[in-house]
């Protein structure tokens, strides 16, 4: 069936902005059961014929995440007291392009555990931090997750520290890499318990896409034969194909309208040649990510909303998470050749959470990849990580030997709620459409940095046992200034003075309104968080269908 | 910091960290059209450049051939990496040309007060080296580095990397799908069945 069309002045039933991780699965879930449905995404539809091994393209001119050159500046600072500025790169990465950053993500695909829904009841709350319970369960996601692993396409392997799953994976595990054999020797001499990675990357052909074929140009880059489980792949064709859903690219939603009664009523939007229109809806769902969905919210001020659509707790653009990290590189005797395959096959999740007599709250998991994803030019240029020259006989001499030798484990960490560290609306810098930019303020919870100094300490101490030689560790010791993971600004809670979405993600005040992405975490898991926003987009679509069907939207 | 703000001075004299001091990254470039530059590089070889002078891309290929040297294996130079430069300068970066043009201006200056030379090009290699040494830690040196490497490591399209001889240095193997093993320690992993 071809892709339906709908006029602007037609009121549709679901307005969906943004077609990445979540917004590419909403428009799945709901035109699929019927619903009449517009997805308004800002980027181009770029699909697996498009995409090269092309590292200048994506890793230096930014094709794919975009920034100030395709003017689309941010501002960033530490604190609340500082002017926000302009950096070299833009704090807050995402993508700008049918399937979001799941086209170019590097597929590692962590379910969340039971404990991660509850861990302030358990662990007690944390002074200077909103650290809370989310309102729902472990196991309220389950069946939702699993939904991912046999829609979306996960492969992998039960582990011994994994949640109870309600079916088996629908792959098996991808074949182990050097890097993974390294890590799973290391991490079994110092008597872990080390596992294949699970990933959203398919080992087989599932669902009429093809296995992996491990060319190895894969975070950062999108998949060119469609093995990688990104929204594009997976929902989008499904979703065109149910006849009921359209697919408008090139299209920027500056805000959201409400009516008297303040319901949303439609979006309003420029066209790329800068045309404005808008969009009617009886419900509008902004799956624009955890930096665009407050933004557009704030954007969306009025005199019945004075602070930004959808703000009465005050908590838009709040609670900022990123994910923190370490990265640990040594040099192996034998080629490793870390940069054929996919980024991650082994990772070692026992110390999911630290102890507390450590003085900390954190958690986290280790892998094991090539230092610079594979890339040949972004490894010459940070070559001298390993102590050589940086230019001259002796520099390309090391080149030839740390290439293919190299490997690197890397930490991903938690990240704790704290209420200054948010997306808010720069008072001074513009994008190109003259909407003020966004800005990112930061600074990581000290229990954040003493956990990624945990994790690095803790891959130093695996890479020795490795066997590696010219060992060096870094974390961001002073804090991190920027990340690709944007969690809750629009947190999920069961209190509208505390929290943006009800635990089905619908506005605590425009009952036609939800936020289904990254912004509705509570808590922000141990490092993977594109799984979990991909469970609960099918969760949030489950319970959209069944209250449009009663009558309740 | 746009890089008119740059004095020629500044642009020397700026201490940087290698990997981040490079103009071009921090003018947050416009290569949105590199794409399709990539056929006038790809035929400028036979035409000479199509916005460097003929002294300045004989004086840039002088400090890329030190960046990356021809010795056992060919460098920046068989690599045809100055038409990637030539490309990168030309594709809507006044602005960091220019700088690039002053401060060779002042490299020239600081030959010939060393070494009694007009060009950079015409000092020994060791007379180069000994020069680029007092500047390794400027914007400068940083921007043509980081245009060396990524001339030696972009796809062939853009100018440079001729016949891949940059994936050829560092063992990359341009293929386009592979198949287990990958590496040493896996094959020896299956080899022992871990």
């Amino acid at each position: 069936m071809a892709q339906a069309s709908y006029s602007n002045q037609e009121e549709v039933d679901f307005v969906i902005v943004g077609s990445g991780a979540a917004g590419g699965i909403v428009a799945k879930e709901l035109s699929t059961a019927g619903f009449s449905v517009v997805v308004l995404e800002q980027g181009p539809h770029l699909q697996a014929g498009d995409f090269e091994h092309d590292e200048w393209a994506y890793d230096h001119n930014t094709h794919l995440t975009w920034g100030a050159r395709q003017g689309h500046p941010q501002t960033f600072r530490k604190t609340e007291a500082e002017i926000a500025v302009r950096g070299p790169s833009e704090p807050l990465g995402y993508a700008h392009n049918v399937g979001g950053s799941s086209v170019h993500f590097s597929g590692n695909f962590w379910r969340l555990r039971e404990i991660d829904f509850i861990e302030a009841s358990v662990k007690g709350t944390i002074a200077g931090t909103n650290f809370s319970d989310w309102p729902i369960t472990y196991a309220d996601l389950e069946p939702y997750y699993t939904k991912v692993d046999w829609e979306i396409g996960v492969s992998g392997l039960q582990g011994p520290w994994d949640p109870p799953r309600s079916r088996e994976y629908p792959c098996p595990p991808m074949p182990v890499k050097s890097p993974g054999v390294l890590l799973e020797r290391a991490a079994k001499q110092l008597g872990l318990n080390p596992y294949p990675a699970p990933v959203a990357i398919l080992s087989q052909a599932h669902n009429g896409r093809p296995g992996c074929i491990h060319c190895g140009f894969c975070n950062g880059f999108g998949c060119e034969v469609n093995a990688k489980s990104s929204s594009m792949a997976t929902m989008i064709p499904l979703a065109l194909a149910s006849g009921n859903c359209e697919l408008r690219t090139g299209c920027t939603v500056n805000r959201a309208e409400t009516n008297e009664a303040g319901r949303a009523t439609e979006v309003v939007y420029w066209e790329s040649d800068g045309t404005e229109k808008s969009q009617r809806g009886k419900a509008i769902v902004l799956c624009a990510n955890g930096s665009e969905t407050p933004r557009l919210l704030l954007l969306s001020e009025s005199s019945r909303f004075p602070d930004g659509l959808a703000n009465s707790s005050g908590f838009v653009g709040k609670n900022l998470m990123f994910n923190g990290y370490s990265t640990v590189h040594g040099l192996m005797d034998e080629p490793v050749n870390g940069h054929k395959s996919i980024p991650a096959t082994r990772v070692v999740h026992d110390f999911y959470e630290l102890d507390s007599s450590l003085g900390f709250y954190g958690g986290g998991g280790i892998d094991s990849r090539h230092p610079s994803r594979g890339t040949p030019m972004g490894f010459a240029l940070n070559s001298s990580m390993f102590g050589g020259p940086s230019w001259g006989s002796d520099f390309k001499k090391n080149l030839k030997h740390e290439f293919t030798h190299a490997v690197a484990f890397d930490g991903h960490t938690t990240s704790l709620p704290v209420a200054t560290n948010s997306v808010s609306l720069d008072p001074s810098a513009a994008d190109k459409w003259g909407r003020p930019a966004l800005r990112c303020t930061y600074s990581d919870h000290p229990d954040d940095i003493k956990t990624m100094k945990f994790f690095m300490d803790k891959s130093i101490e695996l890479m020795e046992a490795a066997g590696a030689k010219n060992i060096s560790g870094f974390y961001p010791e002073t804090g991190q200034t920027g990340n690709v993971h944007l969690l809750g600004t629009c947190r999920m809670g069961d209190n509208p003075e505390s929290s943006v979405v009800d635990r089905y993600n619908r506005s605590h005040d425009v009952p036609n309104l939800f936020m289904v992405d990254g912004s509705s975490m509570v808590t922000s898991g141990r490092g993977q968080p594109t799984m979990t926003i991909m469970a609960l987009a099918f969760r949030a679509a489950d319970n959209m269908i069944q209250a449009a069907r009663r009558g309740d939207i | 910091m746009p890089a008119s703000q740059f004095s020629r001075r500044a642009f020397l004299q700026t201490s940087t960290t290698l990997a981040k001091g490079s103009l071009i990254l921090l003018a947050a470039p416009a290569i949105l059209t590199a794409c399709k530059k990539a056929d006038e590089a790809m035929s400028s070889e036979a035409q000479g450049f199509s916005t460097l002078s003929d002294i300045e891309a004989l004086e840039l290929r002088s400090i890329a051939a030190r960046i990356i040297p021809s010795d056992e294996s060919p460098g920046a130079e068989e690599a045809g990496v100055i038409y990637f430069i030539d490309a990168v300068l030309g594709d809507y970066r006044d602005d960091e040309y220019r700088a690039v043009r002053e401060a060779l201006l002042e490299v020239q200056y600081n030959a010939a007060l060393k070494f009694s030379a007009s060009y950079f090009a015409d000092l020994s290699t060791s007379q180069q080296d000994e020069l680029l040494i007092e500047i390794e830690n400027t914007a400068f040196f940083a921007t043509i580095r980081y245009l060396t490497i990524a001339g030696m490591f972009s796809l062939p399209r853009y100018g440079g990397n001729k016949n891949k001889l940059g994936y050829e240095l560092i063992g990359f193997d341009d293929q386009h799908a592979w198949a287990p093993p990958f590496g040493f320690y896996d094959a020896d992993y299956t080899a022992r069945g871990e």
